[in-house]
């Protein structure tokens, strides 16, 4: 199948740049690998009720990127969020509390964000690039399941290390090699998470996020329910710290789930050890961390006129949802404006 | 206390409560927030730090003689370079540049030093080594430097401009050899009289300066067979060097 602009991975960075693309009137596809949009703004559910498992809530500065969260049904930016932030334990990005920070949730889930931001747009769902190949018509991709696109101008939107393993997948191309060698300097870490239900009949605590302190193993426990209107359940969805995650990673899920229970049990009270349901995640490329965060986007030129560009939460400065968004929307802004070469 | 000391005690008073517009596109605004002696191995400076409303680095202009409300001040924008200008780096030539900058305004009647702390575009020292492995990697593209977050001149320049504006100086003499800055310091709406060529003295560090001519788009490729970068975004010029 033949676009002008193919876009893989829809996660916030994908979608924000397919979107600006779509609306300067380009022609646009973007492949997805999971079931849904969002990439890791995830959110799912039990019983019907949402649960957010990856950020916790969307949280920025920057004027635009604010415009484009409070365009989204529903979405509240609550005055005193998290109303009880217990403990002195960091944010993963420690910037999230600082002064000119807005914060947002959605009782809806955070994963409408990402709904919203792909509403206009072509996305081809459950469909996983392996090869990347680029030839005199454009670039040629094909797919787990053997299908196979061509367009001129490619868009690499996933998280850093599954960027580079797509790259990996081209023939060696001398506009790629200091790129790789750019991109191999940096990193993004992992975060064990696991969610949780619970009757609502259980002691919850009054706070909304616990950043604990003094764990070596904990990120921080969320109060999912706090941010949802009347809910059936109380949730919890409970996070690593990278270090820790990482040792584990290989392990089985019943494993590390234990332990993050129990872990989080010490913390809140003996009832978390009694879930009606709990639902591990692996997020493996969970974030990049402060001071490992390039500038911009990337955008090269193959000598055919092909261009590839990058884009993600690495590709701005400060991580997170925020710089994802930012850096699809800088690298559309350069699709758009920079001449071919 | 001399009238220039009050002078410029007056300026922390007045800015306490100061809020504009800002500068440039990020609408950067800034307030002299302290003022001290700083007698210097260059000469007699004061020192004033201002606070920003963007980031958390507390810009400097270092001051010599009577500036608040004066014309013709000679003026160099300097950019942080920690491996450059506290380490000694040869990487660059910043240590040469501020030393210089100093050295020079120290001996004049009046003129400032704006240091500007925004060390790879706020993003900080670690890109700005990342860039540096890249090259003794051999690898050295423009996309990966820019990616890494080299300096945002509108933004440098926006910042200065408010700074002066700050200091209350009326006009000034820029010291820098891109012409371009200077228009950049004007559209802010900074007076500048005249630009004063920055050159450097010759050392045994930027001897070759000399003695090679620049490869491609003015590089040099210095002893060590590093390339010189232009950190300050301003061409180095040692004296005796043809333009």
């Amino acid at each position: 199948m033949r676009q002008e602009v193919i876009v893989i991975g829809g996660g916030i960075a994908g979608l924000q740049c397919a979107r600006e693309l779509h609306q300067a009137g380009r022609e646009v596809l973007v492949l997805e690998r999971a079931r849904g949009v969002g990439g890791r703004l995830a959110t799912r559910r039990y019983e019907g009720q949402p649960i957010d498992f990856g950020p916790m809530f969307i949280h920025g500065q920057n004027p635009a990127f604010l415009k484009a969260v409070k365009g989204t049904e529903g979405v509240i930016f609550p005055s005193a969020w998290p109303r009880y932030l217990q403990g002195h334990g960091q944010p993963c990005q420690p910037n999230a509390f600082e002064g000119e920070e807005q914060r947002a949730i959605l009782p809806a889930g955070l994963n409408a964000f990402a709904k919203d931001l792909a509403a206009d747009l072509k996305v081809q769902l459950q469909t996983t690039v392996t090869q990347v190949t680029p030839d005199a018509e454009g670039f040629a991709l094909t797919t787990e399941a053997g299908q196979t696109f061509l367009c001129r101008d490619l868009v690499v939107a996933l998280a850093l290390e599954e960027t580079l393993a797509l790259l990996a997948t081209m023939p060696v191309q001398p506009e790629l090699v200091g790129i790789q060698a750019l991109l191999g300097m940096f990193a993004s870490v992992p975060s064990l998470t696991l969610l949780a239900a619970y009757p609502r009949e259980v002691p919850a605590p009054e706070w909304d996020i616990l950043y604990p302190d003094q764990s070596a193993s904990l990120q921080l426990i969320s109060q999912d329910s706090r941010k949802r209107e009347s809910p059936e359940f109380i949730t919890l969805v409970i996070q690593g710290r990278p270090g820790w995650s990482a040792q584990r990673m290989a392990l089985p899920n019943e494993v590390w789930a234990a332990e993050l229970l129990k872990l989080a049990a010490e913390q809140v009270g003996a009832w978390v050890n009694q879930p009606l349901w709990t639902s591990p995640h692996r997020w493996r490329y969970a974030r990049v961390d402060r001071g490992n965060e390039l500038s911009r986007p990337i955008l090269t030129t193959f000598d055919n006129g092909l261009r590839l560009g990058l884009a993600g939460d690495v590709f701005s400065p400060g991580g997170g949802v925020q710089a994802a968004w930012l850096s699809g929307s800088a690298l559309a802004h350069r699709l758009l404006n920079e001449v071919r070469l | 206390m001399t009238t220039m000391d009050s002078r410029l005690q007056e300026l922390v008073e007045r800015d306490r409560s100061h809020e504009c517009q800002g500068f440039g596109q990020d609408h950067v605004c800034v307030r002299v927030v302290a003022v001290a002696k700083l007698p210097s191995r260059f000469g007699d400076f004061r020192i004033v730090a201002f606070w920003n409303n963007r980031d958390q680095k507390d810009h400097i202009a270092i001051v010599h003689g009577d500036v608040v409300g004066a014309e013709d001040v000679p003026v160099r924008v300097h950019s942080e370079c920690l491996t450059g200008d506290v380490i000694g780096s040869l990487r660059c030539d910043c240590r040469d540049q501020l030393e210089t900058a100093l050295q020079k305004i120290g001996q004049m009647e009046r003129g400032v030093v704006l240091y500007l702390r925004q060390e790879g575009r706020g993003i900080g020292l670690a890109n700005k080594i990342r860039a540096y492995a890249l090259q003794d990697q051999g690898m050295d593209t423009v996309e990966a430097n820019l990616a890494l977050g080299f300096r945002d001149d509108e933004r440098d320049y926006a910042i200065a401009a408010h700074m002066l504006q700050s200091l209350g100086i009326g006009s000034v003499h820029l010291m820098t050899n891109n012409p371009a800055k200077v228009q950049q310091l004007e559209q802010y709406g900074i007076n500048v009289s005249r630009r004063l060529p920055h050159l450097l003295p010759p050392n045994p560090h930027n001897r070759f300066y000399l003695e090679t001519k620049a490869q491609r788009s003015g590089h040099f490729i210095d002893f060590t067979g590093l390339p010189r970068l232009q950190e300050q975004s301003d061409p180095v010029i040692i004296e005796g060097m043809p333009e």
